[in-house]
């Protein structure tokens, strides 16, 4: 009897080890899963849901009536095809690269010469960083609309600045009436708020290099110019990567600069690729053409996001 | 003398580099303060010579401005608010357990960060107005929680990675409940990497510009880059107006900026957010 017994109650424990496995691996997994699960939540319904519907939309003519009920038609690659016919929406895409190209190497080089001066330690170099700090500050919105008025045709400051100094082709010069000298605007006003991050990112990158190689460099007689190409440079070779990297992330999808400054451009020749995906389609309700522009940045952007994970990945490991 | 060569130039660099700086925000500053004549001017001055402060009252009166600028705090504010949570809770989640695909996790967390905001704007339109909550709080609330989540994950996890887990086992044999020691322990630690994560989170959503542009259509619900940005748009422009606005829609922003420099660099590194 009490053998009977025994059997019966070492039944449970025959198939328990596995389940008894899972059950402790649910039990440990609950708390931590239900902390993650709003985030989860978020992450996939505003994030992934979306960019998947952006993705399909790009694949369908549609315009307001069909978006809301979501009965666009489906018509392959049509709308890839368009950028690449369409004069417009193709050279929206070619201006982000070049412009925000050129946005790149501007912030950089800036950048980098702000840094290498803030490294000097002047006297005063407090209120110096206080002072590159401060564009970093201005939100993008109101930069743009500041630059704006410096710009301004008839009362803006860059112009009786340039006038005063004897240029005096730049008398009521209209800065956004072509492609080329409102990027020179729009360039001065990226710039201006990215040389900060870039700056003071490499600054706190310098700070950490070895005094005693650039030292015995120069003891050695190097160049000021020869210790930065050929000691600086290279040691921080990892945090130029990621910042240009990043800078690229950044410009190539900047929005609302162009959307505020560019607007005036004849032709709006100067849109770029977000700006142009963007008024696709609220502004003309072609929202299939809007989202395959939109598609085709965050495609490019991609490539340059997974660079900008496996380096911060390697950083962290290092 | 080529001592004096060398640093002579230096400072030169340094005055131009700040007045590039710092000039602009000083022509926002003056142009809003002063009269309309020494606005539209060709010789503008460079100092006003009877500086007022009428265009402030009346752009938070009649310009919508003051409304917007009780839409920008509530709609940031709660953003951050829902975010400090979220994000608190999936940080602990991700530093405190051995969590499947962790690493994977962390990467898509920092990758949505470079998503360009254009790619889903379109989407979330339409759930916002299914939902009925095109023009809401809610509706952009809810938006922009998608972008500052994961910011506010990344730059929290940064923090409390840096917290040993030691103090809360200690605490724990002592018969605190994880709970008890999460709140009593870890919180007060973490307090510096709340306040950085909560002043990331609420400066996304301050300065937002292109959902709140597509999601708020009545004047009443506009938030202030909104405001700012249709200003620009008119045929005559009121730049003492707009000035006047981008002046109260930055001090903010550069007030928190300076005080918490070091702070923010800390968090910027770490979680990938420039401007």
């Amino acid at each position: 009897m009490s053998h009977g017994a025994a059997t019966v109650r070492a039944r449970p424990d025959m198939g328990g080890p596995a389940l008894a496995g899972v059950r402790r691996a649910v039990a440990r997994l609950t708390l931590p899963v239900l902390l993650l699960l709003p985030a989860l939540i978020i992450i996939v319904g505003l994030i992934g849901y979306p960019l998947a519907r952006t993705i399909w939309l790009s694949f369908t003519e549609t315009r307001l009536g069909d978006l809301i009920d979501g009965s666009g038609e489906w018509v392959g690659l049509e709308n890839y095809g368009e950028i690449f016919a369409d004069e417009h929406l193709r050279t929206s895409l070619i201006n982000t690269v070049v412009f925000g190209s050129a946005c790149v190497v501007g912030t950089m080089v800036f950048g980098f010469a702000v840094a290498l001066l803030l490294n000097q330690r002047l006297r005063g170099n407090l209120l110096f960083s206080v002072a590159v700090l401060l564009p970093w500050a201005v939100p993008a919105l109101a930069a743009s609309a500041i630059w704006r008025w410096l710009f301004d045709d008839r009362y803006g400051f860059v112009n009786w600045a340039l006038v005063n100094l004897g240029f005096s082709s730049f008398q009521d010069y209209a800065w956004f009436a072509d492609r080329q000298s409102a990027y020179v605007a729009i360039f001065v006003t990226v710039v201006w708020q990215s040389f900060p991050f870039v700056a003071l990112s490499l600054l706190a990158g310098l700070q950490t290099l070895p005094q005693e190689t650039l030292h015995a460099a120069a003891v050695d007689g190097a160049t000021a110019w020869q210790r930065f190409r050929l000691v600086t440079l290279p040691l921080l070779r990892p945090i130029v990567a990621v910042l240009v990297v990043f800078s690229t992330i950044w410009d190539f999808k900047i929005f609302d600069q162009i959307y505020v400054m560019a607007q005036g451009v004849p032709d709006r020749a100067a849109d770029t690729a977000a700006v142009t995906a963007y008024r696709e389609s609220f502004a003309l309700g072609h929202y299939g053409t809007g989202s395959a522009i939109a598609v085709v940045l965050f495609a490019i952007l991609l490539v340059f996001s997974i660079l900008y994970v496996r380096l911060i990945g390697r950083e962290g490991r290092a | 003398m080529t001592w004096l060569l060398r640093r002579g130039w230096m400072y030169a660099s340094m005055l131009a580099v700040s007045a590039f700086s710092l000039f602009p925000v000083y022509w926002v500053l003056i142009t809003s303060l002063k009269p309309r004549s020494e606005i539209y001017t060709r010789t503008p001055d460079l100092w006003p010579s009877d500086p007022q402060w009428h265009e402030y009252p009346r752009v938070l009166g009649e310009g919508h401005v003051g409304r917007a600028l009780l839409n920008s705090l509530v709609v940031a504010g709660a953003t951050t608010f829902v975010c400090l949570i979220v994000g608190a809770m999936a940080a602990y989640a991700l530093t405190r357990f051995e969590i499947p695909f962790k690493r994977v996790l962390m990467m898509l967390v920092l990758m949505t960060q470079m998503f360009p905001l254009v790619v889903l704007v379109i989407p979330l339109f339409v759930i916002m107005r299914n939902a009925d909550l095109l023009g809401t709080y809610a509706g952009l609330i809810v938006a922009y929680l998608a972008f500052t989540v994961p910011l506010a994950v990344w730059v929290m996890r940064g923090f409390l990675v840096g917290i040993p887990d030691e103090l809360e086992h200690a605490a724990r044999t002592d018969g605190a409940t994880r709970l008890g020691a999460m709140w009593r322990v870890i919180l007060p630690l973490a307090a510096p990497g709340l306040a950085t994560t909560a002043v990331l989170c609420f400066l996304e959503g301050w300065k937002e510009f292109m959902l709140a542009l597509t999601f708020m259509n009545e004047e009443s619900r506009k938030t202030l880059p909104v405001v700012i940005q249709s200003f620009v748009g008119r045929g005559d422009t009121d730049w003492g107006a707009i000035m006047a606005a981008s002046v109260i829609y930055t001090l903010p922003v550069v007030v928190v900026f300076v005080l918490l420099r070091r702070h923010l660099m800390q968090g910027t590194t770490a979680g990938a957010v420039k401007g």
